[in-house]
């Protein structure tokens, strides 16, 4: 230790050392420490608001504890935290028996489950991934949930492996109708062959013999005909790719389908079929092989909503405000009101497990709605039976140039 | 020597000013004092004062009153391990020379780690102290001001000197009324300390034209007050005091003191004798060892004590040491060194312990042991 000498005491150099300097680097590495943890945030919120499903940090009891946009998109609660996840999701008071979140934190591995919720009045299906959060510096367990929307990813499915049957089902309708057409040429050709020869020889047979043969023949001939519609429908409706729209006559659309049912609907004694069909209904613009699946999906409907009872089914086409009107009413059991509203929903479906998958109505709506600009409804009383309405543009005069 | 340095708080004064405690310490960022005082004061009602109204800041306070007369090394270990397990962030120190010298000790520790002998000495501070608010309630120390904290190292039995710009508190806060609560031999043993920092930092080596100003008005303001404000316990005398002790504590602070502090530092390490008492014994003694190196100045002192006189500066400096003896003679204090000290055998001890002394350095007078002997043979 040096002695004091009196310039020390002086202390020219040394000043009240104040934590100014300390202060200022702290600043400093505040500064950058905060500015770096800025862009990690802004790096994070890009991450996250570039996720397109439903992500929600639940709880172990699942309460809502953090949501991401597109949560705040879909449902209009400014404030879901703390609320249960089930309660907005199915508005019920306890948790989805499908739940993965509960499996996924006593196994702590992340789980799927794929379930059906009801959202803004629309059934929608969801893909649930739950990862759980653990963390021995958390107080307690937490689970992170996305949902994901495959109600269209799960719906064209579908309708791919309808279109696909269709489709192999037309293909094999077209062959047998052309292996049917050849023998029915045959057939309908000696028929008229026999015709042409029985007018020559009509004085030379004896009487009886002549009417018996010219009735056999028109009979021949008349089935023969009935199945040539028959094969042409099959031919029409085995080429499915001619989506163009052309004028069709609807008339003409309901009839070939009933052709196509006509043994279906032979069957079912206890069914009357009646047709109202307007005369002169003016053409539609549209395609006549999916106005048929239309028709065919409306008919095989109300057949089975008259099921084993006595019933009618009444077909009757007309015009009213300025649309071409097309009406399928059964006598059927109805159609609840509760339920009215999901028919057009895809993988709504009333029918016992195995008779349907329930795309028949979402198709027609699909196809009247979307693609012929019309409107499909339906009205009906539980136990009197129920009737759809289709209506279809007709175009004006001046779009047909 | 051209170069100088004036170094000091910002000083608040005036009665009442004690008020502002609480917001000057929010000032400095506080959020939990630590406060140091002592037992006398607990008594005349000012801790609670204090302590209220930095309730009434809702400034939380830790409060710390383990400090003696002549404040001790482990005392002050003792409060700066309290300062760090209360999360302490501003001291406030209220007492005379004792808590202040204790707080500022406490401060340096919080600072800079170590032990407090490791500071003994000139600059030798290297990190900044906590921010502190020093309260004098004598008028006299000069702690308050200083950048001098004097602790006991027990074992050595050495009143050891810390200095540095460090110790310069933030804030001193003047208020005379603290005064008025102190008994008569406690204002006057205040003002002789005052009167020796003053007549000490006026001669030093190191004395400026600054520090010579408020040596000169601290000296002329004792001489004039003391004994309104002891006998009569006179406002207006205890408020100019309190002045006198601010200004000679800026001048010391500054200027440096002599060997009269050398020898008080030394015997009260060695016989924890109260400060003020050991000046009216030794200050006549060690003016007239001085005069012979600093006569004008001498005379000018002698002029302010015994007033205007044509004479030489000698003459007047001799009139002024013969008036200052009638002064204490009055005022009835002790002024034998017999009286503080059990025989001479340990004299020499002191005097050798002295001379190491900082306060030496700036004695007007080149001194050795013996000198110093020789002051206090005459005194005893």
């Amino acid at each position: 230790m040096p002695p004091t000498e009196l310039s020390d005491l002086v202390g020219i150099e040394h000043s009240k050392l104040g934590y100014f300097h300390e202060l200022q680097l702290k600043l400093e590495e505040l500064k950058a420490a905060n500015m770096e943890t800025e862009n990690r945030r802004q790096e994070i919120a890009a991450i996250l608001d570039g996720i397109t499903d439903v992500m929600m940090v639940l709880s172990e009891n699942l309460k809502i504890i953090s949501v991401n946009h597109v949560f705040r998109e879909l449902f209009d609660d400014p404030a879901p935290e703390g609320k249960y996840c089930y309660q907005i999701f199915r508005g019920q008071d306890h948790p989805c028996p499908e739940c993965p979140a509960f499996k996924s934190l006593s196994t702590n591995t992340v789980c799927k489950e794929t379930a059906f919720f009801r959202i803004n009045g629309v059934n929608r299906q969801y893909e649930m991934v739950a990862s759980p959060i653990k963390n021995q510096d958390l107080p307690e367990y937490k689970v992170l949930i996305f949902k994901r929307d495959v109600t269209l990813e799960k719906e064209y499915q579908a309708k791919y492996y309808h279109a696909e049957k269709m489709a192999t089902v037309g293909v094999l309708a077209t062959g047998v109708a052309h292996e049917v057409n050849n023998p029915l040429m045959a057939i309908s050709g000696y028929a008229e062959g026999i015709q042409r020869r029985l007018g020559r020889h009509w004085k030379s047979l004896p009487g009886e013999l002549a009417g018996d043969l010219e009735e056999y023949t028109q009979t021949i001939l008349r089935e023969c005909q009935r199945c040539q519609q028959i094969v042409n429908s099959m031919l029409n409706f085995g080429h499915p790719e001619a989506t163009t729209q052309s004028p069709v006559n609807i008339n003409d659309v309901v009839m070939e389908t009933l052709h196509l049912l006509h043994y279906h609907l032979k069957k079912r004694q206890n069914l009357t079929m009646r047709t109202e069909l307007a005369r002169n209904l003016p053409f539609v613009h549209g395609n006549a092989a999916q106005l048929k699946q239309v028709f065919l999906n409306l008919l095989t409907n109300a057949i089975d909503a008259i099921g084993e009872e006595e019933g009618v089914i009444t077909v009757q086409s007309g015009v009213t405000d300025g649309m071409v009107r097309l009406e399928i009413s059964d006598t059927g059991q109805g159609i609840s009101a509760d339920i009215r509203g999901n028919l057009f929903d895809p993988f709504f479906t009333t029918k016992p497990a195995g008779n349907g998958i329930g795309i028949g109505l979402s198709t027609c709506y699909t196809i009247v709605v979307k693609e012929h600009a019309g409107d499909i409804r339906l009205e009906s009383e539980v136990g009197k039976g129920s009737t759809f309405i289709v209506d279809l543009p007709v175009p004006r005069e001046e779009d047909d140039d | 020597m051209v170069i100088t340095k004036f170094a000091i708080p910002e000083v608040i004064s005036g009665h009442g000013s004690i008020e502002f405690v609480a917001k000057c310490a929010l000032r400095l960022g506080a959020k939990r004092v630590f406060f140091v005082s002592d037992n006398g004061l607990e008594q005349s009602g000012w801790v609670d004062r204090v302590l209220d109204i930095l309730d009434g800041n809702d400034l939380p306070a830790v409060y710390f009153d383990k400090v003696s007369s002549n404040p001790r090394d482990y005392q002050v270990h003792e409060g700066a391990d309290l300062y760090a397990r209360e999360r302490c962030d501003v001291i406030i120190a209220l007492g005379g020379g004792s808590p202040m010298d204790a707080a500022k000790g406490i401060g340096t520790l919080v600072g800079n780690g170590g032990r407090i002998g490791d500071f003994e000495g000139a600059n030798r501070i290297m990190c900044p102290l906590p921010p502190m608010i020093l309260i004098p309630s004598t008028a006299g120390s000069g702690s308050d001001v200083s950048q001098f904290c004097i602790i006991t190292d027990v074992e050595r039995e050495v009143k050891m000197s810390i200095i540095s710009r460090s110790l310069v508190p933030n804030i001193s806060i003047i208020d005379p009324d603290l005064l008025l609560s102190k008994d008569a031999d406690l204002i006057l043993a205040s003002a002789i300390d005052a009167m020796a920092h003053a007549v000490e930092s006026y001669v030093s080596k190191l004395a400026t034209p600054i520090t010579r100003m408020h040596s000169h008005k601290a000296i002329e303001l004792i001489v004039k007050n003391i004994q309104p404000a002891v006998e009569d316990k006179d406002t207006e005398a205890l408020r100019q005091l309190s002045i006198a002790s601010t200004s000679a504590g800026m001048a010391f602070s500054n200027a440096g003191l002599g060997v009269l502090h050398s020898i008080a530092h030394s015997l009260g390490g060695m016989y924890d004798v109260l400060h003020g008492m050991v000046h009216p014994v030794l200050l006549p003694s060690v003016m007239r060892f001085n005069m012979r190196e600093c006569t004008e100045t001498m005379g000018t002192i002698g002029r302010i004590i015994a007033g205007a006189r044509l004479c030489s500066d000698q003459q007047a400096a001799l009139a002024g040491i013969d008036k200052l003896e009638e002064l204490f003679a009055s005022l009835g204090v002790n002024q034998r060194l017999r009286d503080l000290l059990p025989d001479q055998s340990s004299i020499e001890q002191i005097c050798r312990v002295a001379i190491q002394d900082v306060c030496s350095l700036t004695n007007p007078r080149e001194s050795s042991w013996r000198d110093l002997r020789g002051i206090c043979e005459e005194a005893w």
